[in-house]
């Protein structure tokens, strides 16, 4: 068939025909959309100061920037309530297109089909040479049912912290080993002051994850079940307790939350305590009188705390994945303003953003980076990776009632079999 | 048994009379009652029902779990948490009633008096009630936290030594229901005040004319008088208790060693701690189902007096 007629004609026919396709291109919805940017929304939680959300806002507008057909909106989302937060918006279809998120968020929601594995983006960043600026065991982390479910961004990790007018006070030096630790503490145990404060809210759990892991032990056996009260973890616990048995454990401890538990060590009324490592920077006045315990040598040498591997993630309801993706890989790489401009608690898991100016000339946080971070184990350990179960057990409150337990100087024994029942019963073993 | 199919006839009838009916003035409490009735259905019954049913189910607060019939009730009964947390609830809830009862009828009766600064006490008495439980708890966290804090030093001050209130389970007991005590009174104080003052003194001149001492004033004329509005007050405040979640909360988040969990704590732990929304769903009904038991008591007592 011939469309156009004769061929004098054909040549005007086809302009026509090219300028009517061309306006009805215009002209049509399809080609409003492609002017039009395309909206990502992005909820972060709050890792750091005020200053933080104003850092990630900037951070944000800097992109948008750069990338005029994708801009992203900025939200917010503080810590109460958090998994609520998440999960109301998830269910009700107004989830967002990626957001940050504690340790073992991305799993847990990957497992119930809300999260979109990141295996592509990973691949990429392999390609282009990027994935061996991560720290080592951060992105392997986030590897769960043989899928990436997340980028690792920061890195939170307890540390023992001492203070130095006390240890100075009573004649001690700085502990580098677990029976050093003791004794320390109980020298420095006197006038009202005690060598060790702790705490009975989540904070308080977090002591006994590093004891037991610093002492070679795990919550896991390799096929992820629970093995509780195996030698090095009892080990572990009755070297707490023995603390508390030498009177070195302020009794405070029990009822204390982590704001109580910090603000009485920067009162000086304890010389010992775990805490992240924004501690020194939080602490006002008193941050020159406050140091760095070294990774301490457990009972058979060995070295370990517990650490959490924060993340970012796509969510399976997003509209736009390549788009979220494109912003979740600028996020990462360019995401250095959040520390120093943000002051951000956490540790970073890129080596480039590790080894800015910031970071060396924090001296906590440069020793936390070079020798704490590469001794980080999760509450999985020694199961490889991490799983939904962990978010779980440590959200349920069973190891936090254990601290509290063994701050009050109850026998090891008998409060180690009620926390294990717990811990079975949570897992469903 | 067999069914009549419906004919074109009989749906012209029903269209007929709901047309007169609606026409009729008989419908218009009810047009006006709809939506209230509407948005009631939508945010009491309908999360009430499916609340009830995930009582019987094993899912998670994202993923729908199977149906397991009875078995979240059955592990309820059998767990230690949920024994423990119905009776630190009865405790909480008999002291606190009794406590803050027995405290608010005290300063009613001495307000309800010629004494000096009453508008003055009458207002100041309320503070506990009106401060935000954030404000309040913190405060009292902050006098009783450690041996340093307000109450230790009052104590060190009598030459004692100092009390960890918040880190032995019998004194987070006690301090939680002191707490509560000290945030109810001022309600029943305020209902108890308001009763007294609408007893008829006539009934005081003739009680006083037959000779009846003050005590027996305040046995035979003023609880009587009282009775009705102490049952509901009661019954208001054991609900209110059983239900409880700032106090225990803010002040010793269901510790020491879950010492201080009551119902709505564990509910809480199990839904969202726990990720167990069939378990959490269950503990809620069995508090519910405890309460209705209360009221249904309390108010055929009530009718019966």
């Amino acid at each position: 068939m011939n469309w156009f007629g004769n061929a004098p004609h054909r040549g005007r026919a086809r302009a026509l025909a090219c300028l009517a396709a061309a306006a009805l291109v215009s002209l049509s919805p399809l080609s409003a959309q492609a002017q039009e940017p395309v909206k990502l929304n992005f909820w972060d939680m709050i890792w750091g100061p005020p200053e933080y959300i104003d850092s990630a806002k900037d951070l944000v507008a800097q992109f948008n920037k750069e990338h005029p057909d994708i801009q992203v909106e900025y939200r917010s989302v503080p810590w109460n309530n958090w998994y609520q937060t998440f999960v109301t918006a998830i269910s009700s279809g107004t989830a967002p297109d990626l957001s940050t998120g504690a340790g073992y968020q991305a799993v847990q929601l990957y497992d119930q089909g809300a999260i979109r594995p990141i295996d592509d983006v990973v691949e990429e960043l392999k390609k282009d040479g990027e994935l061996a600026d991560f720290m080592p065991n951060t992105v392997d982390t986030l590897r769960y049912d043989d899928h990436y479910v997340a980028l690792p961004w920061g890195i939170d990790i307890r540390v023992w912290f001492y203070r130095k007018d006390l240890l100075e006070q009573a004649g001690v030096k700085v502990p580098t080993t677990w029976d050093e630790l003791r004794a320390a503490a109980k020298a420095t145990t006197k006038d009202g002051r005690y060598g060790v404060v702790g705490s009975g809210d989540t904070g308080g759990s977090h002591f006994l994850y590093n004891a037991l892991l610093n002492n070679g032990g795990g919550l896991f056996t390799a096929d992820r079940k629970l093995d509780f009260k195996n030698e090095r973890n009892v080990e572990a616990f009755e070297a707490l307790a023995g603390m508390v048995a030498d009177g070195s454990v302020s009794p405070a401890s029990t009822g204390y939350n982590s704001d109580d538990r910090r603000a009485a060590f920067n009162r000086g009324q304890a010389a010992f305590t775990l805490d992240g490592p924004g501690l020194i920077a939080q602490a006002g006045e008193q941050a020159a009188n406050i140091g760095v315990v070294p990774p301490l040598a457990g009972m058979h040498g060995d070295k370990g705390t517990i650490f959490w591997v924060n993340n970012i993630m796509v969510y399976e309801q997003t509209k736009h994945p390549e788009q979220t993706k494109t912003f979740l890989k600028w996020w990462s790489k360019n995401q250095l303003p959040l520390w120093t401009k943000g002051n951000s608690g956490q540790l970073p898991t890129r080596s480039s953003i590790a080894a800015d100016d910031y970071f060396k000339k924090d001296a906590a946080r440069a020793y936390v980076l070079e020798h704490y971070v590469p001794v980080g184990k999760t509450t999985a350990t020694n199961a490889a990776g991490i799983f939904p179960a962990l978010n779980d057990l440590e959200g349920e409150g069973a190891m936090q009632a254990f601290a509290q337990e063994l701050w009050q100087g109850k026998p090891v024994g008998p409060i180690v079999d009620t926390a294990e029942a717990r811990l079975k019963s949570v897992l469903k073993e | 048994m067999s069914v009549r199919p419906m004919l074109a006839d009989d749906t012209t009838t029903w269209r007929a009379s709901a047309r007169e009916w609606l026409r009729s003035g008989n419908s218009l409490p009810f047009l006006l009652l709809a939506p209230s009735i509407f948005l009631m259905l939508a945010v009491i019954a309908y999360p009430m029902l499916t609340g009830f049913y995930y009582g019987f189910t094993s899912g998670s607060l994202l993923k729908f779990g199977k149906f397991v019939g009875f078995d979240n009730y059955i592990r309820l009964l059998q767990s230690t948490d949920f024994l423990h947390a119905l009776w630190f609830s009865f405790i909480f809830a008999a002291f606190n009633v009794i406590g803050c009862f027995a405290l608010g009828l005290g300063l009613a009766l001495l307000l309800n008096q010629e004494v000096p600064f009453r508008g003055f006490f009458r207002v100041a008495l309320l503070l506990p009630w009106i401060v935000p439980s954030i404000v309040s708890i913190v405060s009292w966290r902050w006098m009783m936290a450690d041996q340093h804090a307000l109450f230790n030093q009052i104590i060190g001050l009598f030459g004692g030594s100092p009390v960890y209130f918040l880190s032995d389970e019998h004194w987070a007991i006690a301090a939680v229901i002191a707490i509560k005590i000290w945030r109810s009174f001022p309600f029943m104080m305020l209902s108890l005040l308001a009763a007294l003052q609408g007893i008829d003194r006539s009934l005081y001149e003739a009680a006083a004319l037959d000779g009846a001492s003050r005590w027996n004033q305040f046995r035979y004329v003023t609880m009587p008088q009282l009775r009705n509005i102490s049952i509901v007050l009661c019954l208001l405040m054991t609900i209110w208790t059983v239900n409880d979640f700032d106090t225990p909360w803010l002040l010793t988040q269901g510790g020491p060693a879950n010492a201080t969990e009551n119902l709505v704590l564990l509910a809480y732990r199990y839904t969202f701690g726990r990720n167990d929304v069939g378990l959490g769903s269950a503990v809620s009904f069995v508090t519910l189902a405890i309460l209705m038991v209360l009221v249904v008591i309390l108010l055929r007592r009530q009718r019966e007096r």
